[in-house]
């Protein structure tokens, strides 16, 4: 069991640098941080997707934070429509956060006001592997 | 009265029309159809192609199929390259990024180009080969209608070369050199130069469901040798590609590529 957690952790590792469009050395993949706040901007784009959501700081003022995303063929895969969010919805983020402390990250998974919970990652069928001859 | 001076001033325009084309210079004859799609250079007979690439190819899955270009064990980087190398290594060991300048919107090129895990639309006629790959759209092209590569003095350098294939039985053997050294990178921290130089042996297998490219790199200008790999593509029939563009201000909301933890 252990194992096959393990695995699937290194799968997600793999597939998550691979779509990048840049490296995703600056970003700590072992750790998520969930946060809540008002969406500012949901961008539906390629290369990536992404969420600038306002947070309020330990102070309790407004931060803006970038998130980052899959491109939408994954997205879609994964229950997303460019509809999903708007300007002014409270939802809140899980993501990989960046390693200097900025606020931003990688999109790990959303939890919407109606309570629907959505991913990122395009779990939807593939092909099988390619194998070599 | 009106018939008659019509016909003297048809008369005299038919005359200035002889007179003006006897004093034109000769127009210079057709260029030679010798574009890769040009309706002369296909229709020329040759032999039939082993194999179809048309279609849609991601890299990735299965096992020793990573999409780096690592260098192999033992390798040894020129002195130029290697001030980039160390450079990458420290920034790496402080978990920063060294120039990552795909990430700041420079064209990934070849060999990163085709195994940056976005599918891959090929499609092949008897001339030539048109991949353009989903990520950034980038255009890269395999002339197959016996061309030799060009004049080193006139071609333009690119992030994918100018490539030049050849049927060798069951294999398409692709010959690309020209590349461009400007903010072009093989591995992290491992620069490529204008003289790298690349061979590429690719064949369909599993009854054309996977596309195998055994790879050779050579570099004088940055490393000692060559460098090989086997990478595999599998067919994607259930999705096409779309229209990917890097911008600006794409990136003021990636925090990955405008974090500090980008090293310049």
């Amino acid at each position: 069991m252990r194992t096959r957690a393990f695995l699937a952790g290194a799968m997600l590792l793999v597939a998550g640098t691979a779509w990048a469009h840049h490296s995703g050395a600056g970003v700590d993949r072992t750790r998520t941080v969930t946060i809540t706040g008002v969406v500012k901007e949901f961008r539906w784009t390629n290369p990536h997707s992404w969420i600038d959501l306002e947070v309020a700081d330990a102070k309790g003022a407004p931060t803006v934070w970038s998130i980052e995303m899959n491109p939408p063929p994954y997205l879609i895969r994964s229950g997303w429509k460019a509809s999903t969010l708007k300007p002014g919805d409270k939802v809140s983020v899980t993501l990989n956060p960046i390693r200097t402390g900025e606020p931003g990250g990688i999109f790990v998974s959303v939890t919407l006001a109606d309570g629907r919970v959505l991913d990122g990652r395009g779990a939807g069928p593939r092909p099988p592997a390619p194998a070599a001859q | 009265m009106i018939r008659r001076v019509a016909f003297a001033c048809a008369a005299a325009c038919v005359a200035a029309g002889a007179f003006i084309a006897a004093q034109a210079p000769a127009q210079p004859a057709p260029p030679e159809p010798t574009a890769a799609l040009s309706r002369a250079n296909l229709a020329k007979p040759r032999p039939k192609a082993p194999f179809d690439l048309t279609g849609v190819w991601l890299h990735g899955g299965g096992a020793d199929n990573s999409f780096r270009f690592s260098p192999p064990a033992g390798f040894k980087l020129t002195p130029a390259a290697q001030v980039h190398y160390d450079a990458a290594r420290k920034a790496q060991a402080e978990n920063k990024v060294y120039r990552d300048d795909i990430g700041q919107c420079w064209p990934a090129g070849l060999p990163l180009i085709m195994t940056r895990v976005w599918p891959i639309t090929m499609m092949q006629y008897p001339t030539v080969i048109y991949m353009i790959s989903e990520f950034m759209n980038s255009l890269r092209i395999v002339y197959l209608d016996g061309r030799p590569h060009s004049d080193p003095d006139v071609v333009v350098p690119s992030w994918n070369g100018e490539s030049i294939g050849r049927w060798e039985g069951d294999t398409l053997v692709v010959d690309t050199k020209y590349f461009t050294g400007h903010h072009h990178w093989v591995d992290s921290g491992v620069p490529a130069s204008d003289a790298l130089h690349i061979v590429e042996r690719i064949k369909p297998l599993n009854d054309g469901n996977t596309l195998q490219i055994e790879y050779e790199l050579t570099d004088p200008k940055s490393w000692e040798g060559t460098w090989k790999y086997t990478k595999r593509w599998r067919r994607v029939e259930d999705r096409d590609i779309a229209e990917v563009s890097c911008l600006p201000d794409l990136n003021d909301h990636m925090p990955t590529t405008k974090s500090g933890a980008n090293v310049r």
